[in-house]
């Protein structure tokens, strides 16, 4: 049986893939809010999935505040669907 | 959201509650642009074709040109502030917002094909821009309105399509696109694409703020 991969089996971090999974883009505040993380957590959990190349963060400016914007990667998103496919083995779906 | 071990059963649940969460927010957009192009395009139809029948001074057309300038400044800033309200941007807002740069820089195109063959060669074919107006924004508007499944930008599409044939039509007929025929059918047209869905739009939008 595969092994689920450890740094998509983490309730925000995979709540965050799940989002980007299905958009184009979504910035720093979208994700907040749509996950009910504190900006401190979700932060650390963005910077984890960053290091580990499976999104990419745009920053820039909006007015005099940073904006960042969060994408998926390809290999954010192969690694995506290899979790759910490792899932689908586990729960024989 | 705390950082908790998930079983397999939780992890499957939390991806579908969070696609679900997401479509449920995606938005139609809010048809702020759509007005802008809208009323602004009215406004200077009426005003080209008040002041063709004060004056009856060709030049007079050249006013034409504040839709371009006017709609082209604003609608950036407008995209912009769209883009940060929502946080998000979905495959359909990429793709339609493709289609909109297509149409802009091909009416920079076709603008330039008419200057040159005024300044060049001393031909007044203008009239394809109204052709061009009609025609290719409609057709962008209907495939937008496909890619969102929004009936109102279907069916703007489809009105402004069929005026921009008469147009063509007219054109290759050489029948004179006057103002006491074309103007209230272009206005018309107009109202159809981009004023009606516009007001749709930030209808439909507004639960979603």
């Amino acid at each position: 049986m595969k092994e689920l991969d450890p740094l998509l089996h983490s309730q925000l971090r995979l709540a965050v893939m799940s989002i980007l999974m299905t958009v184009d883009e979504a910035d720093f505040v979208y994700l907040k809010q749509q996950t009910a993380a504190t900006a401190g957590n979700l932060s650390v959990q963005l910077d984890k999935l960053t290091a580990a190349g499976y999104i990419e963060v745009e920053k820039c400016f909006v007015g005099k505040k940073t904006r960042s914007v969060c994408r998926v990667t390809p290999e954010g998103c192969r690694a995506f669907e290899a979790y759910v496919e490792a899932l689908r083995t586990y729960l024989h779906l | 959201m705390e950082e908790k071990h998930l079983t397999e059963r939780e992890s499957i649940e939390l991806i579908a509650a969070m696609i679900q969460r997401t479509k449920g927010r995606l938005c139609l957009g809010d048809g702020n642009i759509m007005l802008l192009w809208g009323y602004l395009t009215v406004t200077v139809s009426l005003l080209v074709g008040g002041l063709l029948v004060w004056t009856g001074h060709p030049a007079v057309n050249w006013l034409w040109f504040l839709i371009m300038i006017v709609g082209g400044t604003l609608t950036p800033h407008l995209a912009r502030k769209k883009a940060v309200d929502a946080g998000v941007k979905s495959y359909a807002d990429t793709i339609s917002s493709g289609i909109w740069q297509a149409v802009g820089y091909s009416s920079l195109a076709c603008i330039a094909v008419c200057l040159g063959m005024m300044l060049l060669a001393g031909k007044d074919c203008w009239s394809i821009m109204f052709v061009f107006a009609l025609l290719l924004v409609g057709f962008a508007e209907l495939v937008q309105g496909v890619v969102v499944k929004e009936v109102s930008l279907v069916a703007g599409g489809a009105v402004g399509m069929l005026a921009g044939v008469v147009t063509l039509a007219c054109v290759a007929a050489r029948v004179a696109l006057s103002a006491g025929w074309f103007l209230p059918m272009f206005i018309a047209a107009f109202v159809a694409m981009m004023i009606v869905p516009g007001h749709v739009l930030n209808h439909r939008a507004r639960p979603c703020r």
